[in-house]
């Protein structure tokens, strides 16, 4: 009977065994209940109950994916089993998509995770860019930054959302890194300019003063540019400025005021590295130095061997030592010199906290443009002062047209129909490179000299208040150096000691022998008993 | 239908006691279809030379589709083999009693396959983190999820071990 006639099947085996729950089956067995579903899924001999194997890929589904993976082929042959299921194309989508979800889970999480971060960062950004725009704002008036960024941030060229939030961080490291009482910045603010967009405009019409002089009938170049103010009459203002308020300072104490570098700590500190370091420092470390300082001051003299600097070598932490001792390495040896310093010392010891320094350093546009309408207001009284500003505010009133209506057509009449509309492109995108390629052509610079210089009357501003405030802190210098100078030790007379604890000269007329408080007498002795003529006379 | 296991139990049973266990391994007792315990000693040359284990097998309502939890008897003055994948506790880190499991595997042959795993063994000493995993093992070594380093020889490089509520969907769903 080996006709290949017909392949047998499961249904043809004699004894049927199902390797799951081995329950065997007699081909002609009577069957009980109903009839069970015999398979055979594989290549080898190994038989099973659908239901059984079912069962068993059910569960390991359940299961890890390798376990799910061993279930579905033959334990014996490693056949993949075939299984047919209803599963249509919509069950199909929703397992794929079951399964990207759950992939997409975990990037969610991670980007959640990623956004908090980015949220807050563009939270600190945003805050940064915002003052960075307000400081414009502040200091180069209205009129100005509305042409050159205005309110609409969808107006701004990119390199707006690079300079604008890094104008704050400037102006506050330019304050921590310079003498704090000196010489606040009149700089950086204008420094931070020339990559501004705000700059750009200016390098490229840079020698507007020198070439509309026809144009604007009244300013020929005056005020100067903001990139060659910035550039080279600021540094040179401000060198002149710290050189003639040392020498006032020395005429007005007798000695020179310390070096910028030394008396800002935080410029120190902040090389220094560490945060820790610089509170540490701020801590510790300097009201020794100060103290020390003071003390020298009172004596007027220093002893040689007082340079060491006992505190500040004992002082465990290795980086504030150096600070501590340099005070009293180069300690001045004129005791005028000394009392000076000792003044500076107790002047900056409370102002030097960090959140006066940053805020006086944020708060720097909102002053100068006060400063700024401050003069304008005067400037109404004062044609020198008018000229000298170059405000042209009062011009453009009398000729009753807005300033921009007044700018426009003027450059539109210069450049022609072409270039005006490009010009007017140009405008309305700062920053893009139309703007530059057009920018030589553009008469437009009349309407920089028809623009109210808003900002040049506001580094004047910012000027004066840096001079007022030098004034001011050499004032406050001035008489606490005097009140140092002038300080005496009140001294008493010996009423309530007991007369006879103290070694008199002989010549001292004794009135009352009897002593007067014995409580008095008791205090005095214990307070003398370290005197040796005192002892000797106990004796 | 719990009576497949009781009824599959029952026929590998009878198997053992007509056709006899393997050499080397004894059924110590089966009193019921939940706990069986059987002597394992390795034949011929090993390290194991002369040296009787005891192995327990716990059945779940599940067997066959759920692997038996299969370990070392520690009590009673017997001791787990000292080998590579044998904890002090008597937990087996093989392969065939978690991933690799299949129905078509019996009693016997598990034993079988652990009698030939200590055979094999060429240096005695307990897996490298003992200690840590044996303070923390619970009780039932099939809550714990070995990973197998290698398909035949299974190798305990970590584990871990699950959660109340994630053993408890295991066994719900095992």
């Amino acid at each position: 009977m080996m006709s290949t006639a017909r392949v047998p099947t499961v249904n043809d085996l004699r004894v049927k065994l199902c390797y799951i729950c081995r329950e065997e089956e007699p081909y002609d067995a009577i069957r009980e209940g109903p009839p069970r579903a015999w398979t055979h899924p594989c290549n080898c001999t190994l038989i099973v109950h659908e239901a059984c194997l079912l069962d068993w890929i059910q569960s390991a589904q359940g299961g890890s994916a390798e376990r799910a993976q061993n279930a579905l082929k033959c334990p014996q042959c490693g056949t993949s089993y075939e299984m047919e299921s209803r599963k249509p194309l919509v069950l199909d989508v929703l397992s794929t998509i079951n399964k990207v979800l759950q992939r997409a889970g975990g990037v969610f999480t991670l980007i959640s995770a990623a956004g908090v971060i980015g949220v807050m960062g563009s939270g600190v950004y945003i805050t940064l860019t915002a003052y960075g725009a307000w400081a414009v704002r502040q200091f180069v008036g209205k009129e100005m930054f509305d042409m050159l960024l205005t309110d609409d941030p969808s107006n701004w060229p990119w390199t707006a959302f690079l300079n604008l939030p890094l104008l704050p961080l400037s102006l506050i490291s330019s304050r921590l890194s310079t003498s704090p009482t000196l010489f606040p910045m009149l700089l950086p603010i204008v420094l931070v300019w020339p990559p501004s967009p705000v700059a750009h405009q200016w390098m490229h019409h840079e020698p507007w003063h020198k070439r509309d002089r026809p144009h604007s009938p009244r300013l020929r170049g005056w005020p100067p540019s903001p990139v060659i103010f910035g550039m080279f009459i600021a540094p040179v203002v401000k060198m002149i400025y710290r050189k003639l308020l040392h020498r006032v300072a020395l005429h007005i104490f007798g000695a020179n005021l310390s070096d910028a570098g030394r008396s800002s700590r935080f410029g120190l500190y902040l090389r220094e590295g560490p945060l820790f370091i610089r509170f540490r420092a701020n801590v510790d470390a300097r009201p020794l130095a100060d103290d020390e300082a003071i003390a020298a001051a009172m004596n007027g003299h220093l002893d040689a061997n007082d340079n060491d600097d006992p505190d500040a070598d004992a002082n465990p932490d290795p980086a504030p030592a150096p600070v501590a001792n340099a005070p009293a390495n180069d300690r001045p040896q004129d005791p005028n010199a000394a009392n000076l310093m000792a003044a500076e010392r107790l002047i900056e010891k409370s102002a030097s906290s960090l959140g006066r320094r940053i805020g006086g350093a944020l708060l720097i546009p909102y002053i100068s443009n006060m400063m700024g309408t401050l003069l304008f207001r005067i400037s109404k009284h004062s044609h020198i002062l008018r000229e000298f500003l170059g405000i042209k505010q009062h011009r453009r009133l009398l000729n009753g047209l807005p300033p921009s209506v007044y700018a426009y057509p003027s450059v539109s009449a210069s450049t022609g129909a072409v270039g005006g509309a490009a010009v007017g492109d140009g405008l309305k995108k700062l920053g893009q490179l139309l703007k530059y390629t057009v920018g030589n052509l553009w008469g437009g610079t009349k309407a920089w000299a028809e623009l109210d210089p808003v900002w040049w009357r506001n580094t004047i501003g910012l000027g004066l208040f840096v001079v007022a405030k030098d004034c001011l802190y050499l004032a406050h210098l001035w008489l606490t150096k005097r009140e140092i100078e002038s300080r005496k030790i009140k001294t008493k007379d010996f009423s309530g000691v007991d007369i006879k604890e103290l070694d008199l000269v002989p010549s001292f007329p004794i009135l009352s022998p009897r002593p007067r408080r014995t409580s008095g007498a008791e205090i005095a002795s214990r307070a003398f008993r370290q005197v040796d003529t005192s002892d000797g006379r106990r004796d | 239908m719990a009576s497949i296991a009781a009824r599959r139990l029952a026929k590998e049973l009878k198997e053992i006691q007509t056709e006899g266990c393997p050499v080397g391994i004894n059924l110590v007792k089966a009193d019921n279809f939940e706990l069986w315990w059987f002597t394992i000693e390795v034949m011929g040359e090993s390290q194991y030379k002369g040296e009787v284990y005891t192995l327990q097998f716990r059945f779940d309502g599940q067997y066959p589709i759920s692997s038996p939890a299969v370990q070392f008897v520690v009590t009673e003055g017997r001791q787990a083999p000292i080998h590579p994948h044998v904890y002090s506790n008597g937990h087996i880190c093989a392969s065939i009693l978690g991933n690799e499991w299949s129905p078509v595997l019996s009693v016997t042959a598990v034993c079988v396959t652990l009698q030939s795993m200590l055979a094999s063994c060429k240096k005695k000493e307990r897996p490298i983190d003992n200690d840590r995993y044996v303070r923390n093992a619970p009780d039932n070594p099939k809550k714990t999820q070995f990973h197998y380093d290698g398909k035949c020889c299974p190798a305990l490089i970590a584990y871990s071990i699950m959660t109340d509520m994630g053993s408890a969907i295991t066994d719900d769903t095992v």
